[in-house]
């Protein structure tokens, strides 16, 4: 039975399964055997396990049923870690937030991180041990692994190599440097698919030595992105949105510009005051012009008129703001670019820091792969270990990395999830996940925190320390919290010194205390909550210390509670004088660049198997389930291509056939396209979707590959939810835009013909609380973490491929982009659309049974019981923000994995899951509400004026999102209502929506381009 | 007003006795044996045609049931598809029955005697197919019945507000009604039959639905007097329930709908299209029944002529809205009407107009109007015009709204084919039981009619 499910969990072809025995008929014997072992089954009940079990006699401190609780951890992105508040509902992680004291959260989220929860519950995660495609289990793989590495051992590591991605957690790093210790002779290769080589090759060749230089983007007044995407997906996204959104905000001191040179769009380009649309091999003729006009240099390649106005005017803002203003530079220019930019910033004082690297491993990732390669082609590798990750995929395919794996007489993957490296390895093991694990991680700052787990393992996984930690294959093996204690007991995770004084007696005592000693139930072991809600409970953490506890007691459940282990940030260094490296001069090319990068959603590919990822839009483009590639009107014009059509790109007799999307502003010969697409085995949601470019990616730069590109036949295309429409007159009051310099002019907003038409209804009865959202669209960078904040709150199902490209979908909320560029400029905009909750809302009258109803606190709520699914309420909202059920999207759903147990248990349990035929919309979060009420009414008290936090605003990185109660001046929502930005969406139609815009702001440099009026709307 | 009718105006000079309209009107469906032997193979043919369509709309239906209402094109944007399409537009044709019986009835036309009964039967078959569109197009269609104010546990009623709950009534109230008005009308047509049936159980089965009409001047005068009410009532439920229809899109927010003009205009179409379908299986009746002497050359000279006014009428309700939707000044509602004339579905605009409009315009000419070929290809163009028009202002206004980002278009699926065609399937299958056992002409108005003429 688990045997069947595994091999269709892990998504298998059931061809690869053992071959069932022949039939053969029972003989008596064996059939009454067979008939009293299934009745003493029947009468043992299902379930329950052997052992004497309790239940609860006194309720656990701090558990009430129907009570969430929130704890502090951390989340992994590309090995670094993001602070996260998990809240946990009877023992279930349902919905993931940020961690207000990371530096790295800031109290809010991305993609990634709202999704993990529901990676987590994946029933296609690996499950056991594999041998090959049969399953096998830890004792199994032990008995395989532990003779072979003992005679490592008596070799000093000889042959023994371990293939990781990047390692920033100090227990697995310790974990590591005691492995070397055992295996002297031993390889460490690291391999992260978003690697950061050309950066680290650059500060080396500026500063001589490695150092990780990073913007202070908060103190920049002029930001100048060469390729670089700082507010694109990343470790650092949420750091650097908060920081760009700090300098964004009219009226307070300095609102930055920013100027972007890229080749296709990324969300940087996006909320760029100014982009040029370049080839990426030809920013460096843009850096070596800059360096001229900022007087670092002499000749330049010349450049186009429009880059040298371009550069001309960025370069004067610039140097008018030297000491406020950076020069960012991206992972795809090759190092002497980097180190040209570090000279520059150094003449700009540009507000950078610079720190040792938080990522110890000396190697280039390239570099590494290669000679683990090299290794195995030549058989000096004996015995494969590779830890997490997925490098036969992620590789070039130039590398063979499979074919090479495939060569090393003994592999093996520990992993969450079966991928190509599984298949390749001889041996796959379950990693326990993020939220079930103990264990730290650092931020790209170097800043410490602890992973907290939040359920016992699901399946008979181990964490990354424990895995590890058998390696050394010691007789003693401590739990996978001890493994952890031990690090911080002994060590200060930055500069390895002594921590604690009575480091001895602390981890046994914690041991003791452990999440495998004696909890009863299978719900959280006695890991620290979290109490209180939001931002405010952090004041309240210290109440659970005890006095009496050891020091190690206190800084361990200290660490806990805030999220991150203090002063633990990597010190910054004065980095030393840049020295400028020689250019080498480019081949002038004429052949196609493919200029790829991390998805925006999927990121490296390793998420694929998650639904919400692959069902949240791209930025933009809006596509799902896959996205094409970027080609230029021109290019698409030369090919005769339009939307759809397919291209081949060759490159060294390799090829990839993916369609093309005509892209306005992309640069011309430039494809644009995700890494992380196409994978293999990505289990039953993530296998196939999409295209994956390795085949022609070069080794020397994997970001930018020269290809031809022919047409191919056939069309294909990813579904996408919207197009990117051109707003011209009238419609540009959709999603207006001011200029910065017409801004103090403005008395009261004139986007506002008439705020309140008249009407013929009764005026609304104002009650308190009153909800009502405002919505900054200047700090929206159309990063989606709000979509996913919301799915995962409000348990929105996916619909799948097949129903998008039908036009279905079911986010509560979306982000509408446009175009809002006039003549030959293109300029996304974003612009969030929840639901609008209006006074006089066109969905109300027009439903037939009262499902769709105002109540008295302003919200226009909807009676799923009620509902009947006439549709009439959706054909009369001007916004089109409700969703309808078309099917049971939440119920046995192929790409809700079949209604799963596991999955189940994701869900909200203070939200209906809503059944077919329902209509459903964006509530405010409703429960929230209703949850602060309760809290509130408890105390006998009014709700607080910040007391409900929506999910979409508390995922926001850029903070664009504001709620409260239009009646409490506290909460702030009724002045944001009479700035001069304000304006209400399509407000001339007298729906008075309770969801108001501020509208976007733009920094013009007045020497490019005119200033078009005050307001451009 | 007969007075001044001509002689053998509306009825063949050769018909001039009772016993010849009942001989005409009756032979066919009680001496089936004796009635031109042969004749009903033709009908067996058709029935055998229908049936297979009849059949695809019931597994389309029982498919809808058991998948949901995601097996229909329907997307988030474009809510509502082929199913709110297909109601409007039987409800249209339902609504010329009526029209024909109870408006000409009291002005008096007396041509209206030789059309009215199938006419009847085809607005009931088309209402009571109308009334099965709005339930399998909610989402939840067994709770279809909380449209009605019952008493229940929820302490609930219906939103009164909702231009939903007044169809639920018009529809509910305008089927009830056209059974009853044409079941009332068929009494003494049913005595008749009692009367001339050989067979014992037939006779029966007539008698038990004549209910004991004999004929007796008192009976009479009781039936004309129940029936000329009935035929007042039936006039403002007639304006009414296609007004409703009208105000499900009017009484809204969206560019294309908000128009004043959607109630006259939804009635003219729906008199525009049911005189379409009139025409149609009045050609289809003479012709099979041989019933050339009742149903003549100049009732369909008629009704050509009604067709053209309506056409025009239309016409200038398609320029009512073109004027007002540029006029408005409004962004939404002129991006509606360009999308409307170049967006996608441009090709079936031009088709609407095409059979709503221009081809019509040809029954100006009284050549056309004597062809009944000529005729019934532009009855056919108008069904067809009719359908698009319906499918066209949920598409483009859904389709083609107020944010730019959510406009979709709507791609129908083999269901929603299988369900409109089986529509239709199904209506044919229902005429031809209709025929086969009941007089597809009222009788008792023809004789009535015959001896006028005969003694005018």
């Amino acid at each position: 039975m688990s045997r069947f499910t595994l091999i269709e969990a892990t998504g298998r072809p059931t061809a690869a399964a053992p071959a069932p025995a022949p039939r053969r008929a029972l003989d008596r014997r064996e059939a009454l055997a067979l008939m009293t072992a299934g009745v003493s089954l029947a009468m043992a009940g299902c379930g329950r396990p052997h052992e004497e079990i309790i239940p609860y006699v006194d309720q656990p401190e701090g558990l009430t049923p129907g009570i969430s609780q929130r704890y502090a951890t951390t989340l992994p992105l590309a090995g670094y870690g993001r602070g996260a508040m998990v809240v946990a509902n009877d023992g279930r992680p349902t919905k993931i937030e940020g961690s207000p004291k990371h530096p790295f959260s800031l109290g809010s989220t991305d993609v990634f991180a709202e999704a993990e929860v529901l990676s987590l519950y994946d029933p296609a995660r690996l499950q056991t041990a594999m041998e090959g495609s049969l399953p096998s289990s830890w004792n199994g793989l032990d008995a395989a692994l532990l003779p072979r590495l003992a005679q490592h051992k008596r070799q000093g590591g000889q042959g023994l190599t371990l293939l990781t991605g990047r390692i920033t957690s100090p227990t697995e790093l310790r974990l590591i440097k005691a492995l070397q210790a055992a295996y002297p002779a031993m390889s460490w290769r690291r391999f992260e698919p978003v690697d950061d080589d050309s950066v680290r090759a650059g500060a080396m060749r500026a500063f001589g030595r490695p150092l990780t230089v990073r913007p202070r983007l908060q103190d920049a007044q002029v930001v100048l992105a060469l390729d670089a995407d700082p507010l694109g997906p990343g470790p650092e996204q949420i750091a650097n949105a908060r920081a760009y959104a700090a300098r964004r905000k009219p009226g307070e001191a300095g609102f930055s510009r920013w100027y972007v040179a890229e080749g296709g769009w990324t969300l940087t380009g996006a909320n760029a005051d100014h982009r040029l649309a370049l080839r990426p091999d030809a920013i460096a003729d843009v850096a070596l012009a800059l360096a001229a006009a900022l007087d670092h240099g002499g000749a330049h390649p010349p450049l186009t008129p429009e880059a040298q106005r371009f550069v001309a005017a960025a370069a004067a803002d610039l140097k008018a703001d030297a000491g406020r203003a950076v020069v960012l530079v991206g992972r795809s220019q090759p190092p002497e670019v980097h180190a040209l930019v570090h000279v520059l910033n150094a003449g700009l004082k540009a507000p950078v820091d610079a720190h040792a690297p938080v990522d110890p491993h000396p190697d280039g990732h390239m570099a590494s792969l290669q000679a683990t390669v090299a290794d195995l082609r030549a058989g000096h590798v004996q015995t494969l270990i590779v830890f997490g990750g997925d490098p036969a995929y992620a590789a070039p395919a130039a590398l063979q990395v499979a074919a090479a794996i495939a060569k090393a007489p003994f592999s093996v993957h520990f992993s969450e999830h079966v991928n190509d490296t599984s298949v390749a390895c001889q041996w796959g093991a379950p990693l326990s996940h993020a939220l079930e694990s103990w264990g730290d991680l650092r931020a790209p700052d170097g800043t410490a925190s602890l992973v907290q787990p939040l359920v016992r393992p699901l399946y008979d996984t181990r964490t990354r320390a424990q895995v590890l930690d058998a390696l050394a294959a010691a007789a003693v093996r401590p739990s996978a919290r001890d493994l952890v204690c031990q690090t911080w007991a002994t060590q200060d995770g930055a500069t390895g010194a002594p921590r604690v004084t009575n480091a001895q007696s602390s981890p046994a005592a914690g041991a003791s205390r452990g999440p495998g000693a004696g909890a009863t139930t299978a719900t959280v072991g006695l890991t620290t909550p979290q109490s209180g809600r939001g931002a405010s409970g952090l004041d309240e953490g210290d109440a659970g210390i005890d006095l009496n506890a050891t020091a190690f007691d206190r800084f361990w459940t200290q660490a806990l509670t805030d999220g991150i282990v203090a002063n633990t940030a990597a010190a910054i260094t004065a980095a030393p004088a840049a020295r400028a490296s020689v250019f080498q001069p480019r081949p002038a090319s004429s052949s196609f660049l493919l200029a790829l990068a991390p998805d925006p959603t999927l990121y490296d590919g390793a998420r694929a198997e998650n639904a919400w990822l692959q069902e949240c839009p791209k930025p933009l483009t809006a596509e799902v389930w896959g996205a094409t590639l970027a080609i230029s009107p021109a290019d698409a014009r030369a090919h005769d291509l339009t939307d759809g059509d397919n291209v081949r790109l060759s490159r060294g007799g390799q090829s990839v056939v993916a369609p093309v999307r005509v892209a306005a502003g992309q640069a011309r010969g430039v494809l644009s396209g995700f890494i992380g697409g196409g994978r293999r085995q990505g289990g039953p949601i993530g296998s196939e979707v999409g295209w994956d470019f390795a085949a022609v990616r070069d080794v020397a730069n994997p970001w930018l590959s020269a290809v031809t590109l022919e047409r191919a036949p056939a069309h294909g295309e990813a579904p996408h939810f919207q197009a990117l429409h051109r707003l011209d007159g009238d419609a540009r009051e959709l999603s207006p835009e001011i200029t910065l310099a017409a801004l103090p002019g403005l008395a009261r907003s004139p986007l506002e013909k008439a705020p309140e038409p008249p009407s013929m209804l009764p005026k609304a009865e104002s009650w308190a609380p009153s909800w009502a959202m405002v919505i900054d669209a200047e700090l929206c960078i159309g990063c989606n973490a709000c979509i996913v904040a919301c799915q995962s709150e409000n348990n929105v199902p996916v619909v799948g491929p097949h129903e998008v490209a039908r036009g279905r979908d079911m986010h509560w909320l979306r982000i509408d982009a446009y175009d809002v560029g006039q003549a030959d400029e293109h300029r996304p905009a974003f612009q969030p659309v929840p639901c609008m909750q209006c006074e006089h809302a066109p969905c109300e009258p027009v439903c037939p049974v009262e499902a769709s109803i105002h109540d008295h606190e302003g919200l226009n709520d909807q009676v799923y019981n009620r509902c009947i699914g006439t549709r009439f309420c959706q054909s009369n909202c001007p916004y089109k923000v409700r969703r309808f059920n078309y099917y049971g999207y939440s119920h046995d759903q192929a790409y809700g994995n079949m209604g799963e147990e596991s999955v189940k248990a994701q869900h909200n349990p203070d939200v209906t899951v809503r059944a077919r035929g329902v209509m459903e919309k964006c509530t405010y979060c409703v429960q929230r509400i209703s949850q602060a009420r309760r809290t509130a009414e408890k105390a006998d008290r009014e709700i607080g004026p910040h007391e409900v936090v929506t999910a979409c605003q508390s995922s926001c990185p850029t903070q664009a999102i504001s709620f409260g109660d239009l009646e409490t001046a506290a909460s702030g929502i009724a002045d944001l209502r009479k700035e001069p930005r304000h304006y209400a969406l399509l407000g001339d139609l007298g729906t008075r929506p309770r969801t108001t815009y501020l509208a976007r702001v733009r920094n013009m440099n007045p020497a490019l381009g005119t200033a078009a009026g005050e307001i451009t709307s | 007003m007969t007075l001044a009718a001509p002689q053998h105006r509306w009825i063949d000079a050769s018909v001039d006795t009772c016993e010849q309209v009942n001989a005409l009107i009756a032979e066919p469906v009680i001496g089936r044996a004796s009635w031109r032997p042969g004749r009903w193979r033709n009908w067996w043919v058709a029935l055998a045609c229908a049936a297979p369509f009849a059949l695809a709309f019931f597994v389309g239906l029982y498919w809808e049931l058991d998948q949901g209402v995601g097996v229909f094109g329907n997307n988030t944007t474009i809510v509502w598809g082929f199913p709110i399409a297909n109601y409007v537009w039987w409800i249209g044709i339902g609504n010329a029955g009526t029209l024909i019986s109870a408006l000409l009835l009291l002005t008096r036309q007396p041509w209206r005697a030789s059309i009215n009964r199938f006419a009847e039967a085809m607005t009931l078959f088309s209402v009571s197919i109308a009334g099965i569109f709005p339930i399998i197009h909610l989402g939840r269609p067994m709770f279809f019945y909380w449209l009605a104010p019952y008493p229940n546990v929820m302490g609930l009623w219906p939103q009164w507000r909702s231009a939903l709950v007044w169809d639920f009534w018009a529809i509910l109230s305008y089927l009830l009604f056209s059974v009853t008005f044409w079941y009332v009308g068929l009494i003494p047509d049913l005595a008749t039959l009692r009367d001339r049936a050989h067979h014992p159980l037939v006779r029966k089965l007539y008698g038990a639905f004549a209910l004991g009409f004999r004929g007796s001047a008192w009976q009479w005068s009781l039936h004309q007097g129940l029936y000329r009410t009935m035929a007042g009532l039936a006039v403002p439920l007639v304006c009414s329930v296609h007004s409703i229809v009208g105000l499900d899109f009017a009484a809204s927010l969206m560019p294309g709908w908000q128009e004043s003009l959607f109630p006259p205009y939804f009635v003219v179409g729906a008199m525009f299209s049911g005189f379409a379908m009139v025409i149609i299986l009045g050609a289809l009746i003479r012709h099979a029944l041989n019933l050339k002497s009742l149903v003549t050359d100049r009732h369909f000279d008629a009704m050509a002529k009604i067709t053209v006014a309506a056409a025009c009428i239309m016409g200038f309700g398609y320029a009512t809205e073109w004027f007002m939707s540029w006029y408005s000044g409004e962004r939404a509602e002129r991006s509606y009407l360009a999308y409307a004339l170049t967006g996608h579905y441009w090709p079936l605009y031009a088709l609407m107009m095409l059979g709503n409009v221009f081809l019509p315009q040809i029954l100006w000419f009284k050549r056309a109007r004597a062809s009944l070929p000529a005729l019934i290809t532009v009855a056919v163009g108008v069904l067809m015009g009719m359908w698009f028009e319906r499918i066209l202002i949920i598409w483009n206004t859904l389709g083609h709204g107020y944010l730019p980002t959510l406009w979709r278009v709507f791609w129908p699926t083999v269901w929603d084919y299988a369900v409109m065609a089986g529509s239709v399937g199904f209506f044919i299958t229902l005429f031809l039981l209709f025929v086969r056992i009941l007089p597809s002409i009222s009788m008792f108005e023809v004789r009535e009619l015959a001896m006028q003429e005969r003694d005018a």
